[in-house]
């Protein structure tokens, strides 16, 4: 039986069109041991802050939309169980809109400019085509990205440069992978700051759908040293 | 990334030590203490063995004692292994070798520590 406990939960507070500065505020909420992130939130919201901006969807871990920070480190608000003591901040580096909620232009701005589809050098000829059951499950596993940015905001190398982050190397190495795929995923991947990843792992710690984009980023590094082709895999 | 899963339970992420930026930031450490030393053991045996020092080596009696010290061993040797075996995983990663990054951090620290301890038991004798 969950049990009742006192969270104390401090969030940062932002209104570009009222503060000037970004600020912190403390609220105290009776809730539940296994009330998840979210909750705490949504409870804030409804009993003590009505203006706080926050976002979410599905509340199964499977959309994204509700990754933040607690204690400094990305999580998705569904998903990760409440604290006694708990900091909640808007996904680093990205612009905040207000609050908790970051605008994602950039990010969409980057997933178009990868053109994230497969190129063909043909046209699809209509019809099933035919592929390995094995590289099936696992294109079928990398597309299971959530795009929800955990990985981006805790990658140490976006932080400190040119970089675009783990989850578009996981997308491109996943259209390379591809078997109808004829764009050069590689170079991509190069001209996104892929050589400037420490290879930390740390976005594979971080990835909620159990995802590693620094291991597509190992093998794009491979492919880069030894040559071939990821098709071949 | 072979198998299809469904997300993994999240629910105590923010708890939990963030392996990487360990492992990030005692390879960045590990290399500055290397640095370090080197720099100061260049300028220290220069103090203690060029003539043109003696007078400086006479005024600095301790520079001795400092490098008998066991837990200066201790932290340079550990710090040696760590940089060197942290640095040659990374690299074994880039090879093709799928090393997990929880045991590999693991591994890394616990043989570099063995490494540094054996330093403080040379010195003990043992």
């Amino acid at each position: 039986m969950p049990s009742d406990i006192k969270l104390r939960a401090k969030i940062r507070r932002y209104d570009p069109s009222v503060d000037a500065e970004p600020h912190y505020e403390t609220y105290e909420v009776a809730g539940k041991d296994n009330w998840r992130v979210l909750d705490v939130i949504r409870s804030v919201y409804e009993h003590q802050a009505g203006d706080l901006a926050y976002q979410f969807a599905c509340r199964a871990g499977r959309c994204g939309t509700c990754a933040v920070k607690v204690n400094g480190v990305p999580v998705l608000a569904c998903q990760e169980r409440c604290k006694p003591e708990m900091r909640i901040e808007p996904l680093t580096p990205f612009p905040v809109l207000r609050d908790l909620v970051v605008d994602r232009t950039e990010v969409e701005a980057r997933y178009e400019k990868h053109a994230l589809t497969p190129q063909r050098a043909t046209e699809y000829a209509g019809g099933p085509e035919a592929i390995e059951p094995k590289l099936a499950e696992e294109l079928c596993h990398m597309d299971s990205c959530l795009a929800c940015m955990v990985c981006v905001s805790g990658c140490p190398a976006v932080a400190e440069r040119a970089f675009d982050g783990p989850a578009f190397m996981l997308k491109l190495r996943h259209m390379a992978k591809h078997p109808v795929d004829t764009g050069n995923r590689l170079e991509q991947a190069i001209d996104a700051g892929m050589l400037e990843c420490f290879g930390c792992d740390l976005c594979t710690q971080l990835c909620p759908a159990d995802l590693s984009p620094a291991q597509a980023i190992r093998e794009f590094r491979r492919e880069m040293i030894f040559g071939g082709s990821a098709k071949h895999e | 990334m072979s198998k299809t899963a469904l997300p993994r339970n999240t629910t105590r992420q923010a708890e939990a030590m963030l392996y990487g930026e360990a492992a990030r930031k005692l390879h960045r450490v590990s290399g500055a203490v290397i640095i370090l030393f080197v720099l100061v053991h260049v300028i220290v045996q220069a103090v203690r063995h060029a003539p043109i020092f003696a007078t400086a080596n006479a005024a600095a009696p301790w520079l001795q004692a400092l490098q008998e010290q066991n837990w200066v061993h201790a932290i340079l040797f550990f710090c040696i292994a760590f940089h060197t075996f942290y640095g040659l995983k990374l690299l074994a990663g880039e090879l093709g070798f799928r090393l997990h990054y929880k045991t590999a951090f693991w591994a890394v620290v616990i043989v570099s520590a063995l490494i540094g301890l054996r330093e403080v038991l040379r010195y003990a004798g043992i």
